[in-house]
This record gives C-alpha cells, structure tokens and sequence, in this order.
C-alpha cells in the first residue's frame, strides 16, 4: 500500500516474520542504493586495473577482487555510521549486493591493465 | 563534492604513472633477460596509495545516504514546509495542522 506525502516521495510497507508492519522512504531507499551501486563499479574497475598493474594472475586476482570488495564494504558501513536500518533495510544491501556486478568490470580493467602493462 | 573529484582525478594519475613504471620496467626486465618475479617496491607504493585515495573518491563522490525512516527529523520537516496542500477535489482544507495530523495519523 503506498502513501503519497506532501514532497512527493512514496512510502512502502513490508512485513517480517512476525507480521509487524515497518515503512520506509522508496525514494530515498533507491537513491541509497544507486550510492552503493555506484562505488561498487568504480572500485572494481580501479581493483582491476591495480590487479593487472601488479601482474596477478588467475586466483590471486580473485582474492584481491574479494579483499577489495570487503573493504568497500566496511567503508560504506563507515558511511552509514555503522546504523545500517536507518538507511536500508537489511544488512545485505551493504554487504552482498553489487559483488557479482562489480566482478565483470573487474575482470575486463585486470586483462585490460595486465596486457597493457605486462604483454604489449 | 569538488574535492571527491580532485582526489579521485590524482589517484587515477597515480595509477597511471605506476602503469609507465611497471612498462619502464618490464622493459629493463627483457634487456637484462630476467623474468617477472614482482612488481618493485616504489610502483607498490604508488599502487597502494593510488588506490586508497580513489577509495576514499568512490565513497565521497556519490553522495550521502538519505534517512529511509518515515518519521525522522529530516521527512518531518518537509511535511511541515507546505502550507497549502490540497485534496483530491482540490479543496484547500481548512487548517494546515489537520491535513499534517491525518497523515501522521494513518
């Protein structure tokens, strides 16, 4: 059930287990995410391009791309001064979402940066 | 916002100067016939630290998160900033407080 407010923004409920009802800001759900989605891709194309540099190959390079991705982690609940329920509303919106999609720009920046540097 | 960029932009160089390192050296590495056991310690250095400073770019630039709780200070303040709201007729109604109340309220 949405809830239109005066600025325009959209409330929505969703329920747990124990069937109590708890809203929150879409708009301002979506944008959180966008942040996320954002510094994710960035990170894993910079990741990638630090992976080929360095000359990793193979498994090295995906440990490094986990180890980066923890760290992204920790630095965006940093962000959110560690009360992630105030702006998401669970815990793997921080935590896991955004690693797979990261992961292809990883590998295309690693061969690209690890041709570049160590082939051509 | 000004200052994200500035130091993403100098990480990114960064980067790019211990690529040409990298190439400088891998290129001694053929002339001296020796093979590819690490990248030196200085190009390290400069990965590290180029990284670091796009790090901190990447979670800067984008932007803050926004409060998702419906009633907190920053919502509630925008509810309150519209005096004249009007129903689905487009009837003013008659005191700014009740439309507020009716919506807290549901």
């Amino acid at each position: 059930m949405a809830v239109q407010s005066g600025s325009g923004s959209s409330e929505k409920k969703s329920s747990n287990g124990e069937n109590e009802l708890l809203t929150f800001n879409a708009e301002n759900m979506q944008s959180n995410m966008k942040i996320i989605y954002y510094s994710r891709t960035f990170l894993s194309i910079i990741g990638g391009v630090v992976a080929g540099i360095l000359g990793f190959t193979g498994l090295k390079g995906f440990v490094f791309y986990s180890l980066l991705m923890a760290f992204t982690s920790l630095g965006l609940i940093a962000k959110a001064k560690f009360s992630i329920h105030t702006y998401f509303d669970s815990w793997n919106r921080v935590l896991i979402d955004g690693f797979l999609s990261g992961l292809m720009s990883f590998v295309l920046f690693w061969t690209f940066a690890y041709d570049i540097a160590h082939i051509f | 916002m000004g200052l994200g960029f500035a130091i993403g932009f100098i990480g990114v160089l960064i980067l790019f100067h211990a690529a040409y390192s990298t190439i400088q050296y891998r290129t001694l590495l053929k002339i001296t016939e020796e093979e590819f056991s690490g990248s030196p310690l200085n190009v390290v250095i400069e990965l590290s630290l180029g990284l670091l400073l796009c790090t901190w770019a990447a979670l800067t630039v984008p932007g803050k998160f926004l409060c998702i709780l419906p009633h907190s200070e920053e919502n509630r303040i925008l509810l309150l900033s519209e005096p004249f709201i009007y129903d689905e007729v487009g009837r003013q109604p008659q005191a700014d407080h009740t439309y507020v109340n009716d919506l807290l309220k549901s």
